[in-house]
């Protein structure tokens, strides 16, 4: 069975149509080469330059994972479970051993949950800058390129020390975390998170409290609470909209039940909240850290775990960077599973690429566009 | 946190008041998780039923798996609620199962419209048909690709 294929444009301007009232629109393919990190393509239809049509276009990076796991060992799939978002590696690793779990009825210790903790947090502080960085990009702001990245190696060295690789860590296997804390990590995580605190002041200054952003960013690209919560977004695209859903606090797992933090939220929905929402939310990563580096128990690291998945279905979710990232896993007994799906926040947030730009001048499609942190590899898996 | 089914329980009662022909099963899996198999003629009538009189207003995705010794493929729509809050860590699967050979069910696309994406991907990658699909294309695969629908159980990996 063959489905009807999408005509591929040998030009970036598509065609010209002339709509009913007499009025001639303009198709666009923006993409799919690397506007701003990762490849996707969005097909625009343009009315003068406001924007009447928005086709998002995805797969340039699909890489079947969902096969490529089905036909592999539980443990061995790790590696390849963190690739969609290498920037925010041990959160996707995190929704992948805690489906495993749940499935085996493993209880993970109490140590070892911190330090899972320890390390989605440290990994949300890292995607957010990256994020930021690519939206000083998107905005002309070489400042806000420098800086965030400048900026990220802080955690990068960190994540380093605990777990031996800088980004793509495999350090959450079933039942545990594959290291434990190295000799003065703590002082070191809370000298680096008060500096970075510091930095964050900085960023408001120079990036957020800038009209250069403001104007650009605020009433830009609204997503009502409604739309938000029909189209299933999550994460900070939900809570940009006034959802205040994190499954950290709705459905606490890991130890963000004894840890102390807000959930950011704002009302309005535009470029503007989901940004500010990213800031707040590294803000209290960081007080989570040093939360976690002070009041970490004693005790093992990881309990033995079977190879195998017995029979049984999950569906295990975390918060990830870019909102709730869960598998739907099928065990029938064997080392791997029958079927494991994989949905990631920003694939959930496709859904609203279409929704925050209709309506927008194109030259403000950069500024919507990426407020929603759309990372199309993690979308297309 | 608590470990009582009450909650579960209590929903998978009204959803058997309203429908008792057309609820084939429910499983509660644990706390928070629910699977409730619906008959494919009577999915989209359970769906308005939960969206508007129980509070699920939000899909978090939709998952098609290949039975292909059973001979059928069964589609499963987790949705959860963001109205009620003290429902956000419930995730209801609403499943139904439809014949291998003729894979062909009706689209929630008019009950939740942020389905539109999974759908077609179990379109692609399965070969499911949604009836009432507003854009039933390929998402991911690439324009040229005219080979079988590649996540279903018999294709294979020339590694394998």
């Amino acid at each position: 069975m063959s489905a009807p294929s999408k005509p591929v444009p040998l030009t970036t301007v598509e065609s010209t149509e002339t709509s009913d009232s007499g009025a001639q629109t303009l198709t666009l393919s923006v993409g799919p080469q690397h506007s701003g990190s990762g490849h996707m393509r969005l097909i625009v239809e343009v009315d003068g330059d406001i924007i009447v049509n928005v086709a998002p276009d995805p797969g340039y990076v699909h890489r079947g994972i969902e096969k490529i796991i089905e036909l592999r060992n539980i443990i061995k799939s790790i590696p390849v479970i963190e690739r969609p978002s290498i920037i925010d590696a041990s959160n996707l690793n995190h929704a992948w051993v805690r489906s495993i779990e749940e499935i085996q009825g493993v209880e993970v210790p109490r140590r070892g949950q911190y330090l899972r903790t320890l390390l989605n947090e440290m990994n949300r502080i890292m995607s957010h800058l990256y994020w930021l960085s690519i939206y000083g990009v998107f905005l002309g702001h070489t400042t806000m390129f420098m800086w965030p990245l400048g900026d990220r190696e802080l955690f990068i060295d960190l994540a380093e020390k605990l777990t031996g690789a800088r980004i793509t860590y495999s350090y959450l296997v079933p039942g545990g975390v594959r290291r434990d804390l190295p000799p003065g990590f703590a002082e070191e995580a809370v000298k680096r998170t008060e500096y970075f605190e510091k930095r964050l002041k900085e960023y408001d200054r120079i990036f957020f409290n800038n009209p250069l952003f403001t104007s650009r960013a605020k009433g830009i690209g609204v997503l009502s609470k409604e739309k938000a919560i029909e189209l299933g977004c999550t994460g900070p695209t939900l809570r940009g909209s006034g959802v205040d859903a994190d499954l950290r606090k709705d459905e606490p797992y890991a130890a963000y039940s004894e840890l102390e933090f807000e959930v950011s939220t704002r009302p309005d929905g535009d470029s503007f909240s989901r940004a500010m929402v990213h800031m707040d939310e590294m803000r209290e990563s960081c007080k989570m850290i040093r939360q976690i580096v002070k009041k970490i128990p004693a005790g093992p690291i990881r309990r033995k775990a079977p190879i195998v998945l017995p029979r049984g279905v999950a569906y295990g979710r975390v918060e990830s960077a870019r909102g709730e990232c869960s598998f739907y896993l099928i065990g029938e007994g064997g080392d791997k599973p029958y079927r494991a799906r994989y949905i990631t926040g920003s694939y959930r947030n496709m859904a609203a690429i279409p929704a925050v730009l209709l309506g927008n001048r194109l030259a403000d499609m950069p500024t919507a566009w990426w407020s929603i942190d759309y990372w199309p590899v993690e979308a297309d898996r | 946190m608590s470990l009582s089914h009450e909650r579960e329980d209590d929903l998978v009662q009204k959803l058997k008041e309203a429908f008792s022909n057309d609820i084939k099963e429910t499983n509660i899996i644990r706390r928070g998780r629910l699977e409730v198999t619906v008959a494919p003629e009577k999915i989209k009538e359970v769906a308005v039923f939960l969206r508007d009189k129980l509070g699920f207003d939000h899909p978090n995705g939709v998952s098609a798996v290949d039975y292909n010794r059973e001979n059928r493929f069964e589609i499963v729509y987790h949705i959860s609620s963001m109205r009620t809050k003290d429902m956000r860590d419930l995730v209801l699967d609403l499943k139904e199962s439809v014949p291998r050979n003729a894979p062909k069910v009706g689209s929630l696309v008019s009950v939740w419209s942020g389905v539109e994406n999974y759908e077609r991907e179990s379109f692609e990658m399965f070969g499911i048909q949604f009836d009432g699909h507003p854009r039933l294309e390929k998402l991911f695969l690439t324009d040229n690709w005219d080979g079988p629908p590649p996540l279903r159980k018999d294709i294979r990996f020339p590694t394998d």
